[in-house]
C-alpha cells in the first residue's frame, strides 16, 4: 500500500469514515449478544424480562451466589479435571508422537498421518454412538475418566498433527549437532526439539483445552447426575416455571472467560490451531 | 526377539502409544458400529437384540424422513458456508483497510468463536424469546416481526438457526482471510496500483485470485465442523419445528439417545461418516500439497 504525505484529503477522509463506520456495525452484530449475556448476568430475575430491555440497573450478584447454592462448585470442578486431564494426555502423547512423524523415516508414513487427521473429522454423533454402547459395557459411562477418553478422541489428533508441524519447523541439524556431542535421541528430542518446540505446544494445549471445556455433546451423552460439566448443566438450567436465565447467562460468563482470556493469549496461532496447519 | 525390538527405530516407540490409544478409541467403536447397522437393538434386558442384516439398510434408503434430513443438511450446509464465506471476507477487507486499531478489531470480533456453542444456542434463544428477548422487542419494534417466535416457527427456524451458526464462525473466516491478506506478496498490489487499478479492479483481478488457497482451506475447515457439530441447534430447535431444522446429525442423535434404536442410528451415522470422510479427504488433499511433496 502507498502511503501518501498526510495532507488534507477530504476523499480519503470520507473512505477511512466510511469504513469505520461499517467496522461499527459488524462489530455491534458480533458484539451485542455478548455484551447482553454480561448485562443479563448482573439483573435481577424480574429486570431482565422488562420490556423495552433495561440497559441501566442496579447490578446484582444474586445469580452467581443462586449458582453457588445450587453446587455449580462440582460442575466446575468436573469441567476443569476433565479438561485439564484430555490436555495433559492429549498433549503428552501427541508430541511424542508429533516428533516420530516428523522426523521417522518409515514406509507408509503418509497413510498414519493420513488416517490421524481423519480420526478428528469424524461427526460427533456418529462417533458418540458406538462410544455410548462401549462405555456401557466396560462401566465408563457417568465418570471422568470415561469423559476424558471421549474428549482425547478428538484432541488427539489435533494434537499429533499441531505437533508435527511444529516439529518439522525445527531444522534437523540442531539435533544432529547434539548427537554428533554424544547425546542419544531422548536426549537430542528433550533437550533441543521439545523446548523449541515449546510455544508450539502452548498454542495445542491450548486449543485442546477449549474444545474440552466448551464441549457440550459428549458430555451429556457420556455423563449425568454428579460428573457433568458446566455446559450440560447450564444447559439444563430448566425448572417448572421455564428457564432460569439469569442463571444461564451468568453460568455463560463463567464457561466464556477462562476460554476468551487463553484463545486471545494464543491468538498468534490461531489460524494455524483453527486450519488444523494449512495456514501458517 | 529382543535383537528385532532394538532395531525398531526410535521415533516408532514415540509414535506408538498414540497410535495404540486412537486405534482403540476409533477403529474398535467403528466396527462396532458397523456391527450395530445390522442388529435390531433391543432396549429391554430379557428380549435380546436380533441380526437382521442389511434391513436397517433397506430401512434407511426408503425412510423418506432421512432424505428429508438429507435435504435440510444440504441447506443448512451451503447456506451456512455461503453466507460465511462471504461475510467473513468482506469483514477481512474491511479490516485490513481500516486505517486504526486494525489489531483491536480483528481480536474483538473474533470472541463469538470462543463462545461454548451450547452458550451460543442458549444465548440466542434468550435474545430471540417472543416475550422477552430483546432482538425480538427490536425486531417487533421497526415491523419486521409479528408475534411469532423464530425459532418456533417452520418457516424461520432454519433461516435463524444459519443465522446463528453464521454469527458464531464468520469470525473464523475473517481471521483466516485476513492472514491471506496480511502475508500477500505487496509488490504485486503496488504494481496494480501503480498502473493505476482501482481498488476493485485489484480486487477482483489480484487479491481475490491470490487467495484462492485460503479460501479453500476456510471453506473444507467449515464444512466438516458444519456437519460435526449440533450442540447449538440441540438447545434451540433441536430439529422442530415438524422437521424443520433436523439435519442428519440431529436425527441420528434423537434415534440413538431418543428412541433408542441404536442400529438404525448406527446405519445413518455411518453414511454419514462416509460423506465427511469423502470431505476430509478432499481436504487433506489441499492440506497435503506442499507437505506430501516437502517431508511426508
Amino acid at each position: 500500500m502507498i502511503r501518501y504525505a498526510s495532507h488534507f484529503r477530504p476523499r480519503r477522509l470520507f473512505r477511512d469514515g466510511m469504513i469505520l463506520f461499517l467496522d461499527l456495525i459488524f462489530m455491534a452484530w458480533v458484539l451485542f449478544p455478548i455484551v447482553w449475556m454480561f448485562l443479563s448476568a448482573f439483573k435481577q430475575e424480574e429486570g431482565m424480562f422488562s420490556m423495552p430491555p433495561k440497559f441501566i440497573f442496579i447490578p446484582t450478584l444474586l445469580n452467581y451466589t443462586h449458582l453457588v447454592e445450587r453446587g455449580a462448585m462440582l460442575y466446575f470442578k468436573n469441567s476443569l479435571y476433565s479438561s485439564v486431564a484430555t490436555v495433559l494426555v492429549a498433549t503428552s502423547l501427541g508430541t511424542f508422537a508429533g516428533y516420530g512423524l516428523a522426523r521417522g523415516r518409515f514406509s507408509k508414513k503418509k497413510q498414519l498421518a493420513w488416517w490421524i487427521i481423519t480420526t478428528r473429522m469424524a461427526p460427533i454423533v456418529a462417533v458418540l454412538l458406538p462410544l455410548f454402547m462401549i462405555f456401557r459395557t466396560l462401566r465408563l459411562l457417568n465418570t471422568i475418566p470415561g469423559l476424558v477418553l471421549g474428549f482425547t478422541l478428538f484432541s488427539l489428533p489435533f494434537a499429533i498433527w499441531m505437533m508435527m508441524g511444529f516439529f518439522q519447523e525445527i531444522p534437523r541439524e540442531m539435533e544432529e549437532a547434539a548427537w554428533v556431542d554424544g547425546a542419544n535421541k531422548l536426549q537430542s528430542f528433550f533437550y533441543i526439539a521439545l523446548p523449541m518446540a515449546k510455544p508450539g505446544l502452548i498454542a495445542t494445549a491450548v486449543l485442546c483445552f477449549v474444545f474440552a471445556w466448551n464441549d457440550y455433546l459428549f458430555a451429556t451423552v457420556l455423563t449425568s447426575g454428579s460428573t457433568q460439566t458446566l455446559p450440560v448443566v447450564t444447559a439444563a438450567l430448566q425448572t417448572m416455571r421455564g428457564i432460569l436465565w439469569g442463571q444461564v447467562m451468568s453460568m455463560g460468563t463463567l464457561i466464556f472467560i477462562p476460554v476468551l482470556i487463553v484463545g486471545i493469549a494464543i491468538r498468534k496461532y490461531l489460524v494455524r490451531g483453527l486450519t488444523m496447519g494449512a495456514i501458517k | 526377539m529382543t535383537r528385532w525390538l532394538h532395531r525398531l527405530p526410535f521415533e516408532f516407540w514415540m509414535l506408538l502409544p498414540a497410535v495404540i490409544v486412537l486405534l482403540a478409541i476409533t477403529i474398535y467403536p467403528t466396527l462396532y458400529m458397523l456391527y450395530m447397522s445390522s442388529i435390531e437393538y433391543s432396549t429391554l434386558p430379557q428380549v435380546p437384540s436380533r441380526f437382521i442384516g442389511l434391513e436397517n439398510w433397506r430401512a434407511m434408503f426408503l425412510d423418506r424422513a432421512v432424505w428429508d434430513s438429507w435435504a435440510k443438511t444440504v441447506i443448512y450446509f451451503f447456506s451456512g458456508l455461503v453466507l460465511q464465506l462471504f461475510l467473513g471476507t468482506l469483514i477481512a477487507l474491511l479490516i485490513e483497510r481500516t486505517p486504526i486499531l486494525q489489531d483491536f478489531l480483528a481480536t474483538a470480533l473474533l470472541s463469538p468463536m470462543f463462545l461454548a456453542p451450547v452458550l451460543v444456542g442458549l444465548l440466542w434463544r434468550f435474545l430471540l424469546h417472543d416475550s422477552y428477548g430483546v432482538y425480538a422487542y427490536l425486531l417487533r419494534e421497526i415491523g419486521i416481526l409479528g408475534k411469532t417466535s423464530l425459532f418456533g416457527n417452520i418457516r424461520t427456524a432454519m433461516p435463524t438457526v444459519i443465522l446463528m451458526d453464521t454469527w458464531e464462525w464468520t469470525p473464523l473466516i475473517m481471521i483466516v482471510v485476513l492472514s491471506g491478506l496480511r502475508a500477500l506478496p505487496s509488490d504485486i498490489v503496488e504494481a496494480a496500483e501503480v498502473d493505476g487499478a482501482s481498488y476493485f479492479q485489484q480486487l477482483r483481478y489480484i487479491t481475490l485470485p491470490l487467495l484462492k488457497p485460503i479460501f479453500v482451506v476456510a471453506l473444507l475447515v467449515r464444512s466438516m465442523d458444519l456437519l460435526r457439530f449440533i450442540d447449538h441447534l440441540m438447545v434451540t430447535t433441536a430439529g422442530g419445528p415438524a422437521d424443520a431444522t433436523k439435519i442428519l446429525a440431529i436425527r441420528i442423535y434423537e434415534n440413538a439417545f431418543r428412541f433408542y434404536k441404536l442400529g438404525y442410528a448406527s446405519t445413518l451415522a455411518i453414511t454419514l461418516l462416509i460423506v465427511i470422510i469423502i470431505l476430509g479427504r478432499m481436504f487433506i488433499n489441499v492440506l497435503g500439497i506442499e507437505k506430501a511433496e516437502a517431508e511426508l
